[in-house]
């Protein structure tokens, strides 16, 4: 045939084509629209305060508990547990994202070992199920005793919450791949190994990160709590300082901080979601 | 000279809850080297079982299937799979697609360039060999495919209603397209469809499935001229000689569900 580049070139066009213009303006409409709702409330908390309409005391308004951080030299706390507010941010979010890390990976790998051994699934599956009930923050007690009051605690702590979790989100990604993606492989020459490491590995990866982001929310918490009670740094710790010095503003300087903190660790989530898992778009 | 040869193959999948499902019962099929082959049959008839059947991905449950007089037992390495959704890797580029299955074969990374992107070449997919699937439109996803499959050389190609999910116009661009690669590089094709004028349109030969459990039931060799147009002479017998054997064939198998039916109920 003689027009073959012709027939070819008219075979669909790329279906993606680069970001409009117009894309980033709405873009920064959406900023907008998330900024308006918090100007509000913090313009009509300041207007509270500043009228007396609210106990000033008892929730001092954001120009208040930030100027105290301000002249506190962004320092909480005293003698050895003193910490600046940067450091004890970075603590706390390491804690969960370490602890949120080897979860994901243990349980994509335990979660590949059972589906892969199918007897031995039987076995374990109702084990997993039974202990991925338990709240990240009932393990705090036991994460003390055996690690005593420290990071490892922090990270055990996340580690159980979302390893039982993913582990059953892994086996159920696992059965749900394309069966068809698998009869590709292996019609192509994939062993049955590189059928789990090239094709079914990948495949599940966004699912159970799905999964994880999800359960983000919990695990922080769990962080906070086990700051609270035991380990004796992090923002946690920073709320329960303010709390025993009766000392409000610390208390909500702290509540802003793990807001804070906590929506920009959601936020990285996202952006791993989308640049290393982009395949599946980021729900 | 390779040939293909199915003797009295059955397949029985096993159902839920030990409702097995025969989905074929004594099929002969003998296809020879650079044949285009097409199958035609009513939905359920067991040909994308057949076909997985010969790509060596299910083991039968009776008889034989052979290629050059040796047994298939396993995915052989000169048969490959299209499926109507294409089936790339989403987290591949193009380029990593295509050479997937020299990747798993352990082919040389520079060898694997050269072939890829000479494939890449020939279906004009260079300016996107770093693209993702998603990125692509459907008729370019399934050329992706078909390059995947013809990097690999491959002696047998099965294709599984291969542009199904395309448009009219993308549909009628691919099937010339196939045409050209099949001229080019005359691997034997087997190719699944549910459009008789498909079938008329690409292949030497159609053979007709009953509905299920699958046996063959009309083989009709296409002898015209290639290149081929619908409004060929010639060309509407062939559509109504097949139309009204898959016609008869649905009617029959209707009315047997009913006579089932009805003896299961008295
Ligand atoms: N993996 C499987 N496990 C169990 N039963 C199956 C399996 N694949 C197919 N079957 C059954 O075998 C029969 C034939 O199916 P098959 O997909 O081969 O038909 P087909 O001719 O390709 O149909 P269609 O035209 O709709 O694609 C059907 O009854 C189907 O339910
Ligand atoms: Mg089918």
């Amino acid at each position: 045939m003689t027009d073959r580049s012709g027939t070819l070139e008219r075979i669909g066009a790329p279906v993606a084509q680069p970001q409009a213009p117009e894309a980033l303006a709405s873009w920064e409409k959406g900023v907008l629209k998330a900024f308006i709702p918090w100007v509000v409330v913090i313009a009509i908390w300041e207007i509270a305060a500043a009228n007396g309409w609210s106990g000033a005391v008892l929730f001092p308004p954001p120009s208040s508990f930030l100027r105290y951080a301000l002249e506190s030299d962004f320092r909480v706390g005293f003698g050895g547990d003193a910490m600046p507010i940067p450091v004890a941010i970075v603590v706390s979010a390491l804690r969960v994202l370490v602890g949120l890390a080897i979860g994901f990976a243990a349980a994509i790998a335990t979660g590949i070992l059972i589906s892969a051994s199918g007897a031995f699934a039987d076995m374990v599956m109702p084990l997993v199920r039974g202990l991925a009930p338990i709240a990240p923050i009932a393990w705090i007690p036991l994460g003390i005793m055996l690690f005593g009051i420290g990071n490892p605690t922090a990270i055990f702590v996340v580690f159980m919450g979302v390893y039982f979790i993913l582990t059953i989100s892994t086996v159920a990604a696992v059965n749900a791949v394309d069966q068809r993606l698998i009869k590709t492989a292996r019609s192509y020459g994939a062993s049955r190994t590189q059928v789990w490491t090239r094709v079914i590995f990948p495949a599940v990866l966004p699912q159970v990160f799905t999964m994880l982001r999800i359960n983000f929310f919990a695990a922080w918490m769990a962080v906070l709590a086990a700051e609270m009670v035991g380990v004796k740094n992090g923002l946690g710790m920073m709320i329960i300082l303010g709390r025993e010095m009766f000392n409000t503003k610390l208390i909500l300087l702290g509540m802003c901080m793990v807001g804070a903190t906590g929506y920009l660790v959601d936020a990285l989530l996202v952006q791993i979601q989308r640049r290393i898992l982009w395949w599946q778009p980021a729900p | 000279m390779t040939t293909l040869s199915c003797r009295h193959v059955g397949k029985v999948w096993p159902g839920a809850g030990g409702l097995s499902v025969t989905a074929l019962s004594d099929v002969d099929l003998t296809v020879e080297s650079g044949e285009f082959v097409a199958i035609l049959g009513p939905s359920g008839c067991g040909k994308s079982t057949l076909l997985e059947l010969i790509a060596g991905l299910e083991p039968l449950s009776s008889g034989r299937i052979a290629i050059d007089g040796k047994s298939v037992s396993g995915p052989a390495p000169g048969v490959v799979m299209v499926f109507q959704d294409h089936s790339l890797f989403p987290w591949l580029s193009v380029k990593d697609n295509v050479g997937f299955g020299l990747a798993m074969k352990k082919v040389p990374k520079p060898e694997r360039e050269r072939r890829v992107a000479r494939l890449l070449e020939r279906v004009r997919l260079s300016k996107f060999a770093n693209h993702r699937p998603h990125q692509l439109s459907g008729g370019m996803k399934q050329r992706v495919a078909i390059a995947r499959a013809l990097v690999e050389s491959p002696e047998f190609i099965m294709m599984d209603e291969p542009f199904a999910a395309l448009d009219f116009q993308t549909r009628a661009l691919m099937q010339r397209f196939l045409l050209e690669v099949w001229l080019e590089f005359k691997p034997t094709i087997i190719f699944v469809t549910h459009h008789i004028d498909e079938a008329v349109l690409l292949a030497d030969r159609v053979v007709v499935m009953s509905a299920g459990p699958g046996r063959i039931i009309e083989e009709v060799r296409i002898n015209l001229p290639r290149p081929r147009r619908m409004t060929d002479p010639g060309f509407n017998d062939f559509r109504a000689r097949l139309t009204e054997t898959l016609e008869r064939e649905v009617m029959r198998a209707h009315v047997e569900d009913e006579l089932r039916l009805v003896s299961h109920a008295a």
